[in-house]
């Protein structure tokens, strides 16, 4: 399985940075999807989309999925 | 040259190998707990399980903790299916480890037809759930709290007019055909008729339960009617028509014997027994309160806790040791490392192979 985005559908409201127990874990002052580790995590907002720094430290639990609005981050 | 045929259907799937001696290892992913002992056993790597924390979570979504928040988990699609083992049908030699091991029969090798659970060679697991027809008073709790629909209970009732006694009667020249009674009648054994020209009123002696609210409230004093429990006792019911009978039926193909029918009966009816013994426990610290482990849990032993009220600090995920099988699947889901489950004791029949016991020593801590 693998964690795909899709910056056209993305909203940047970064609550899949926030979902994610991985980002949590990693940097836990990332609330608002702005933090301190940027490159670190697995998943950042960046001018507005989301972008994937560190995808293969994804656990696959599909919290981020869960809590997307839109149709901007899954697993497959 | 032999080979496995791989025949997969929906997220089911057979591989046999015919030869002398027919083996097939059927696979049902709708049992399968994901606690990946298969993975581990066997002994040439051809099984491999599947991040199944996204499809545990499309299967309970919107009914765990989204109730009512169907926005959130929209992207979780009703087309979302994950096998939740994958096998490598070229690498599986039908040895049966994974059968022999599986905790809930998810995966099951039969030879020449026969499954190796019924075979003596091979070992099988201690464990069982049964409800005792004698104790069951069909209350249906068990049905409602097993968290694999697994038990079905079917009662049938005692009849409403051997529960009840006393006596009933409409004047017709008083009746005024209002349908006061009728709309207050709580059994609904009442019809008034209203139409003008043809207007009745019928009692339905079968439903009537003598409580005397149209009595009461009958604005003339057109109905008769007198409870004999009330003015007499209860001399002429017999006690053997009230009794509610039924039968219960567990599913022993869905059943993960976690135990929540013996823990909601109220008799002693239901019991079980769990293939493994040992303990589960859940750094509060590293718990990012995901709810993985809470989707993927096939026995409802995880939950979030309720807040008793604004201020309240609680833990992140509770666990409820009692029901839990020690499967492992909630540790292999958690992102974060939170969960530790220790398999202390595995109550299995006696086997004399070496490998055999190998493998059981090594699910256990």
């Amino acid at each position: 399985m693998e964690l795909k985005v899709e910056q056209d559908n993305c909203l940047g409201c970064g609550i899949c940075v926030i979902a994610c127990p991985v980002n949590a874990a990693i940097s836990p002052e990332n609330a608002g999807g702005n933090g301190a580790k940027t490159e670190e995590v697995v998943m950042m907002v960046e001018n507005g989309f989301i972008k994937l720094f560190s995808p293969e430290k994804c656990e696959e639990c599909g919290t981020c999925q869960m809590f997307c609005p839109v149709n901007a981050i899954w697993l497959e | 040259m032999i080979r496995n045929l791989k025949e997969v259907k929906d997220n089911n799937f057979d591989i046999t190998r015919d030869a002398e001696e027919v083996r097939n290892l059927s696979f049902n992913d709708s049992t399968c707990l994901g606690c990946g002992i298969c993975e581990s056993t066997c002994p040439v790597e051809a099984i491999t399980l599947n991040a199944i924390a996204v499809d545990a979570r499309h299967r309970t979504f919107n009914d765990v903790y989204f109730s009512g928040h169907e926005k959130i988990a929209q992207n979780f699609k009703e087309e979302f299916d994950v096998q939740r083992i994958s096998i490598d049908e070229s690498k599986c030699v039908l040895c049966g480890m994974c059968s022999g091991l599986c905790p809930v029969d998810a995966l099951v090798l039969t030879i020449d037809g026969t499954p190796i659970k019924e075979i003596d060679a091979y070992p099988h697991y201690n464990a069982f759930s049964e409800i005792d027809d004698d104790e069951c008073i069909y209350c249906k709790r068990c049905e409602i709290a097993c968290p694999r629909d697994a038990i079905v209970i079917e009662r049938i009732l005692p009849n409403r007019a051997d529960l009840v006694t006393g006596e009933i009667e409409v004047d017709d020249d008083e009746c005024i055909y209002c349908g006061v009674c009728e709309e207050l009648c709580p059994a609904e054994a009442i019809v008034v008729d209203k139409e003008t020209g043809k207007e009745s009123i019928v009692i339905d002696k079968d439903k009537c339960v003598y409580c005397l609210v149209c009595k009461k409230a009958c604005p003339t004093t057109a109905i008769k009617a007198v409870c004999r429990s009330c003015s007499y006792g209860e001399y002429d019911l017999d006690p053997a028509n009230a009794v509610v009978k039924g039968n219960s039926v567990i599913d022993s193909e869905l059943c993960v014997f976690c135990g929540w029918c013996e823990g909601v009966c109220p008799t002693d009816a239901a019991k079980h027994k769990k293939p493994f013994e040992g303990s589960i426990e859940i750094d509060d610290e590293k718990c990012q309160a995901c709810g993985a482990c809470v989707d993927i849990c096939g026995c409802n032993a995880l939950a979030f806790p309720v807040s008793s009220g604004p201020g309240s600090r609680m833990e992140h995920v509770i666990a409820n040791g009692d029901y839990c099988v020690k499967c492992k699947a909630c540790a292999k889901a958690c992102p974060n490392g939170a969960i530790t489950v220790k398999r202390t004791e595995i109550d299995h029949t006696p086997i004399s192979s070496t490998t055999w016991k190998e493998a059981l020593d090594a699910i256990k801590d």
